[in-house]
C-alpha cells in the first residue's frame, strides 16, 4: 500500500511541480529560418527509368532497416532519478549497442542483438538535479532543504526523501536555487553530460548515438510532450541549452516550442525535429481541430506544425495510439494495447467526445479536412514506436521486458502490481497494462546521424511494438501483380514509386494508384499473420471514411476470404502456462501489389500498412512462468505484435 | 625513477603517507575541561569566498564573509564535541561519507599511473576478444522457403546445390530458388552485421564453410540458405597502435579495481573479522 501511495504521489506531484513552477507562455523570439533538409533524398533516391546492365550499379537506396529507440530516458530524468534509476546516458548507450550492464534494480540484463540507434531523451525540466544531489554537490547541500533531502537519501530513506521533494514542488515551496532550468550552470552541465555520452557512444557505419531531450508538457496532466532530436554533432548542440516548460526560461505551448526549434537551428547550425508522443494521455489535446491554448488554428498553425513534426510516436509502453475500438468499430485489430481511462495521472477521466483528438488514424483523417481548410495538412506524420523506458534500458522484447521504470524491472511483484491511482477520479493503471513496445524502424542509406535524421523527415520510417520485422511500402501508377515476384522489390518500389512517407498527385486518367507491399518477419521472431492498408479519404461532402483492407496473409493456399470479405483468424499456438508458441502458422514473408478498388481522384487520402504477427506470449505470461506467480483477473497475456508504416498521401492537383 | 613509480608497492606507501598527512592535518579532538585552539586560516577564508561567488555569481560582501567564517568557527566547534560525544559512531551517513572520501583517495592514487606500452600490449594480449577486430564476409545467398516445399524440401535443396556448383560464382541469385526480401550479395560485411539480419546461428555457420563453392542448407530463422562464399577476412587481434584509446581506457578500469583490492585486503589484514553466523562468514569465503 505505501509504494501505491508513493507512485500516485509522485505522479501527482510531477504534474502539479508543472503548475506550481507556472507554466506561461512567452514568447521567443521567432526568426525565420529554413530547415532545407526536407524531401530531397526521396527524389534522389529515385533510380533512372532507364537501368543500367548490372542491377546492383548505381543503387543508393536503403537496404535495411536501421532499428532503434528515440525515446529513452535515464537517471539525469528527473523521474527516473528519483524512481531510482542509477544509469545514466553513456550506460543506456552500452546496452543499446549490445553490452551486458547491471540494471538499477541489481539485475544483469543483455539484448538479444544490438541496436542500431538511440536517442536519450531526458526530461529537460530539472534535468540532472536528481543525480547531482545523489552526488552531494555542494551547491545542492548549500541549501538547507536539499541538504536534508542528501542525508536523508544517504540514510536509505530515498522513497520519504521523494515525497517531501514532490510535496514541495506541489506546495511551490521548492527552493529557487534548486531548480535545473536555463539560469543554473549545473543545467548545461547536464546537458553536456548528456552530449558527452552520446559523442564517445557514435561511431558512423555501426551505432548512431543521437543527441535530443524530452520538452515535458504537461499542464493539467495532459500529455503534450515532444522529443526533440539534433541532427549535428556534440559542439553543434552545446551552443544551446533545452528548452524547459516552466517561466521564464520556456513555455507549455508547442507554439513556443517550434520557435525555439527555429532559433535553435540559427543557433547552433543544426537541424532539429520534434516528435510528439502519448495523444492517448493528452485528453482530447494532442490533435486540435478547433483551437490550441486558447487561440484558434489558422494557416499558420498547419504549416508551422507540419514543418517541425513529420512523425510521431504512435507507440510505446504506455498504450498504442493508433486507433480506438470506439472511432473504427469495424476494425477488429483496433484493440491492442489501449489506455483510455483518463490523462497521463489519471486526474481527469476519459471521455469518447475525446478520442477523436488522441489517435493517429483519426489525427490523419481530420488532417486531410483542415488541408481543405487551410492548404496545409498539418497533421501529416509518418509512424514510428519507441520505449518511453526511465530506466536507461530499451529492453522491449517480450521475453525480455525490463520495464518502464526501475520499480518495474522483472520481480514477483509486478504482474499484480499499481502503477497509477488517482484518488479521486479512481483511475487505475495496473503495471500488467504496461507494454512491451516498442521500436522505431528507419530506412536510412547508411548508418550515420545524419541519413537516420533525413530519413526521418521524409517519413521513410515504421513502428514496430518490439519485434524487428522488415516493411517495404512503396505507391505509384503502375504497379502491376507480377512485380511481387520481382527478386529485387525494393528496386522495382524505388524505380516505378514513391516509398512510405511520400506523396503521390497528378492521377493519370482512369488509373487508381498501385501499392508494392512486402513484410519479412523477424528472423528469430514469430511468422506472420497478414499485411492490411488502411485507407483513410475524405468525400466531396467533406467527410471522412476509413477502410482496412486485408491485401495478404499467410497459410493463403487453406485460408480463404469469408463471406464478410475479411480474412478469417490466423489460429493461434501459444501455450500461455510455459509461455510458448510455434511457427507452425502464418508465413515468414509476405508481399503483393494492391491496387485501390474504390478510387475517386478527386478525393484526398492516405493509405498505410498495418503487418500483423501471428499470436505470441505476452511479456505477462513470461513473467508468469519464470516468477510462478498467478496473474490478476483480467491479465493480457497474448498479443499480435505489429508493425504500422508512415502514410503514402495522395492529393488530387489543383 | 619511472619504474619505481610503477611498483604496487610505492603506492601503498604512498597512500599511506597522504593518510598519514590527512590525519596530522586533523588537530587533536578538544573536550569540555580543555578548550583546544581554533585558527581559521586566510586559504580556509578565500576557500569560503569562492564557493560563495560560485553559488551566487558575486563576491560576498564583508559583513557575508565575517558570517561564513563565524558559521565556520561555529561547524569546528560543534564538530569537536560532537566527536568528543562520540555522535559520529553508529550514524550512517558519516559512515558512508567516510567510506566514500577513502575510495576517492585509493582511487586518486590509481590514476596517477601511467601504463607503458609494454603495459597495453600485455593487456590487449591478455584479452584478446574484447578488442578484436571482427571476421568479415563477401557471400551470395539463395533461399528456400520451408512452407512451400514441405516434405520435399531436402531434395529441392540437393538438386539446387547441384544446378549453383555447375554455375559457380557466376550463379545467377536473382533466378534461383524462392524470393526473399532479403538481400542476395553482400560485400566485407562483419559477423555482428550479418547476425542481426540473419541471426547469430547462421552468422556463425558462415565461419565454417570453406569459400569457392555453393554449400548449405545453413538455417535461418526464415529457412534453408544456399550459400556461396567467394572472400573470409579473418578477425585479428588489432595492432596496439589501431586501438590505443579503447586499450587504455579498459587497462585504466581494470587497474583501478585491482588496486582498490588490494589496499582494502592490506587493510583487512589489521583486523580480525568474526562474524556471528558461521553459514554467513562460510558464504564470504
Amino acid at each position: 500500500m505505501k509504494t501505491k501511495s508513493l507512485k500516485t504521489l509522485v505522479i501527482v506531484g510531477l504534474i502539479t511541480m508543472g503548475l506550481a513552477l507556472g507554466l506561461r507562455r512567452n514568447g521567443l523570439p521567432a526568426r525565420a529560418q529554413d530547415a532545407g533538409t526536407q524531401d530531397k533524398a526521396t527524389l534522389e533516391k529515385v533510380l533512372p527509368t532507364k537501368p543500367a546492365y548490372s542491377p546492383y550499379a548505381g543503387r543508393n537506396f536503403p537496404t535495411r532497416p536501421l532499428f532503434g529507440d528515440s525515446h529513452l530516458h535515464t537517471g539525469l530524468s528527473f523521474d527516473a532519478g528519483i524512481f531510482g534509476c542509477r544509469l545514466g546516458p553513456s550506460d543506456a548507450y552500452r546496452f543499446a549497442r549490445g553490452e551486458e550492464v547491471t540494471a538499477s534494480s541489481g539485475q544483469r540484463v543483455k539484448l538479444s542483438r544490438p541496436l542500431d540507434w538511440l536517442v536519450v531523451a531526458d526530461h529537460s525540466d530539472n534535468m540532472g538535479l536528481i543525480t547531482d544531489l545523489m552526488a552531494g554537490k555542494q551547491e545542492l547541500l548549500a541549501v538547507p532543504k536539499g541538504r536534508r533531502w542528501y542525508d536523508m537519501m544517504q540514510a536509505g530513506k530515498g522513497g520519504d526523501a521523494a515525497i517531501e521533494m514532490i510535496m514541495s514542488f506541489g506546495e511551490g515551496t521548492f527552493p529557487k536555487e534548486m531548480v535545473y532550468g536555463p539560469a543554473n550552470p549545473a543545467y548545461k552541465t547536464a546537458w553536456q553530460t548528456e552530449i558527452d555520452a552520446a559523442e564517445k557512444a557514435n561511431e558512423p557505419g555501426r551505432f548512431s548515438a543521437i543527441i535530443g531531450f524530452e520538452w515535458t508538457s504537461n499542464t493539467g496532466a495532459n500529455n503534450l510532450h515532444r522529443n526533440v532530436l539534433f541532427r549535428g554533432n556534440g559542439a553543434q548542440a552545446s551552443l544551446v541549452v533545452p528548452m524547459v516548460t516552466f517561466k521564464p526560461w520556456g513555455s507549455d505551448n508547442p507554439e513556443d516550442l517550434w520557435k525555439w526549434m527555429a532559433a535553435t537551428e540559427e543557433k547552433s547550425g543544426s537541424p532539429v525535429l520534434a516528435i510528439a508522443h502519448n495523444g492517448n494521455l493528452s485528453n482530447g489535446l494532442m490533435f486540435p481541430i478547433v483551437e490550441a491554448f486558447g487561440k484558434k488554428l489558422d494557416k499558420e498553425y498547419c504549416e508551422t506544425r507540419a514543418k517541425w513534426e513529420r512523425i510521431y510516436e504512435m507507440t510505446q509502453t504506455k498504450g498504442t495510439g493508433e486507433a480506438h475500438p470506439y472511432l473504427s468499430p469495424n476494425d477488429e485489430f483496433a484493440n491492442f494495447e489501449i489506455w483510455d481511462k483518463g490523462n497521463l495521472d489519471g486526474s481527469t477521466a476519459k471521455t469518447k467526445d475525446m478520442l477523436e483528438f488522441e489517435y493517429a488514424r483519426s489525427a490523419l483523417k481530420n488532417g486531410l479536412k483542415l488541408e481543405e481548410k487551410f492548404g496545409t495538412n498539418p497533421y501529416k506524420f509518418g509512424m514510428i514506436g519507441s520505449s518511453d523506458a526511465h530506466n536507461a534500458l530499451a529492453a522491449m522484447e517480450e521475453d525480455n521486458f525490463f520495464g518502464k521504470t526501475t520499480p518495474q524491472e522483472p520481480s514477483p511483484e509486478r504482474l499484480t502490481k499499481t502503477f497509477v491511482k488517482h484518488p479521486k477520479t479512481g483511475v487505475t493503471i495496473m503495471d500488467w497494462e504496461v507494454s512491451a513496445s516498442g521500436y522505431a524502424a528507419v530506412w536510412a542509406t547508411e548508418n550515420t546521424r545524419e541519413a537516420i535524421f533525413d530519413a526521418m523527415q521524409r517519413r521513410e520510417v515504421y513502428a514496430t511494438t518490439g519485434p524487428r520485422m522488415t516493411v517495404r511500402f512503396f505507391g505509384g501508377w503502375d504497379f502491376e501483380p507480377r512485380d511481387a515476384t520481382n527478386r529485387m522489390p525494393a528496386a522495382i518500389g524505388y524505380s516505378k514509386g514513391v516509398p512510405m512517407g511520400g506523396d503521390l498527385s497528378e492521377a493519370p486518367a482512369g488509373k487508381s494508384p498501385t501499392f508494392l507491399v512486402a513484410a519479412l518477419k523477424d528472423p528469430i521472431g514469430a511468422n506472420l499473420d497478414r499485411i492490411q492498408i488502411v485507407k483513410g479519404w475524405i468525400d466531396a461532402r467533406g467527410e471522412l471514411h476509413e477502410q482496412v483492407y486485408d491485401v495478404v496473409w499467410g497459410d493463403a493456399e487453406k485460408r480463404k476470404r469469408g463471406a464478410n470479405g475479411k480474412v478469417p483468424p490466423v489460429g493461434d499456438t501459444v501455450d500461455v502456462e510455459d509461455a510458448t508458441w510455434s511457427n507452425t502458422i502464418g508465413d515468414p514473408e509476405l508481399i503483393t501489389v494492391w491496387k485501390d478498388p474504390n478510387f475517386d481522384a478527386k478525393q484526398r487520402a492516405f493509405y498505410y500498412v498495418r503487418v500483423l504477427e501471428i499470436p505470441t506470449p505476452r511479456w505477462t505470461a513470461y513473467d508468469a512462468k519464470r516468477f510462478g506467480i498467478k496473474p490478476l483477473p483480467g491479465t493480457a497475456m497474448k498479443l499480435q505484435e505489429r508493425a504500422y508504416t508512415s502514410p503514402i498521401w495522395y492529393t488530387p492537383a489543383k | 625513477m619511472k619504474r619505481i613509480l610503477r611498483e604496487p608497492l610505492v603506492h601503498f606507501l604512498l597512500l599511506g603517507a597522504v593518510l598519514f598527512i590527512a590525519y596530522g592535518l586533523v588537530s587533536k579532538p578538544g573536550s569540555s575541561d580543555r578548550p583546544g585552539k581554533i585558527i581559521v586560516t586566510q586559504g580556509q577564508i578565500d576557500q569560503l569566498a569562492s564557493g560563495f561567488a560560485k553559488t551566487w555569481q558575486r563576491p560576498p560582501t564583508t559583513e557575508e564573509l565575517a558570517g561564513l567564517v563565524q558559521d565556520l568557527v561555529r561547524e569546528e566547534v560543534y564538530c569537536r564535541e560532537a566527536m568528543a560525544m562520540g555522535l559520529d559512531k553508529d550514524d550512517s551517513v558519516i559512515r558512508r561519507r567516510l567510506r566514500q572520501k577513502l575510495e576517492f583517495i585509493s582511487d586518486d592514487v590509481a590514476a596517477i599511473r601511467e601504463p607503458t606500452d609494454a603495459d597495453l600490449n600485455a593487456y590487449l594480449q591478455s584479452h584478446p576478444d574484447r578488442f578484436r577486430v571482427e571476421q568479415r564476409f563477401t557471400f551470395s545467398q539463395v533461399y528456400l522457403d520451408p512452407a512451400k516445399h514441405g516434405e520435399n524440401l531436402a531434395r529441392d535443396v540437393a538438386e539446387l546445390l547441384v544446378q549453383l556448383n555447375r554455375a559457380g560464382e557466376q550463379a545467377d541469385v536473382l533466378t534461383l530458388g524462392d524470393s526473399f526480401l532479403m538481400e542476395h550479395t553482400f560485400t566485407a560485411t562483419p559477423t555482428s552485421e550479418i547476425a542481426k539480419q540473419f541471426g547469430e546461428k547462421f552468422a556463425a555457420k558462415l565461419g565454417e564453410l570453406s569459400p569457392g563453392t555453393w554449400q548449405g542448407p545453413v538455417e535461418s530463422g526464415y529457412g534453408a540458405h544456399l550459400v556461396f562464399v567467394s572472400e573470409r577476412t579473418e578477425g585479428r587481434v588489432p595492432a596496439l597502435a589501431e586501438v590505443r584509446d579503447d586499450v587504455r581506457r579498459e587497462w585504466a578500469d581494470a587497474a583501478r579495481l585491482e588496486l582498490n583490492e588490494k589496499f582494502y585486503q592490506e587493510l583487512l589484514k589489521h583486523y580480525t573479522v568474526t562474524i556471528e553466523s558461521p553459514h554467513l562468514a562460510e558464504v564470504q569465503r
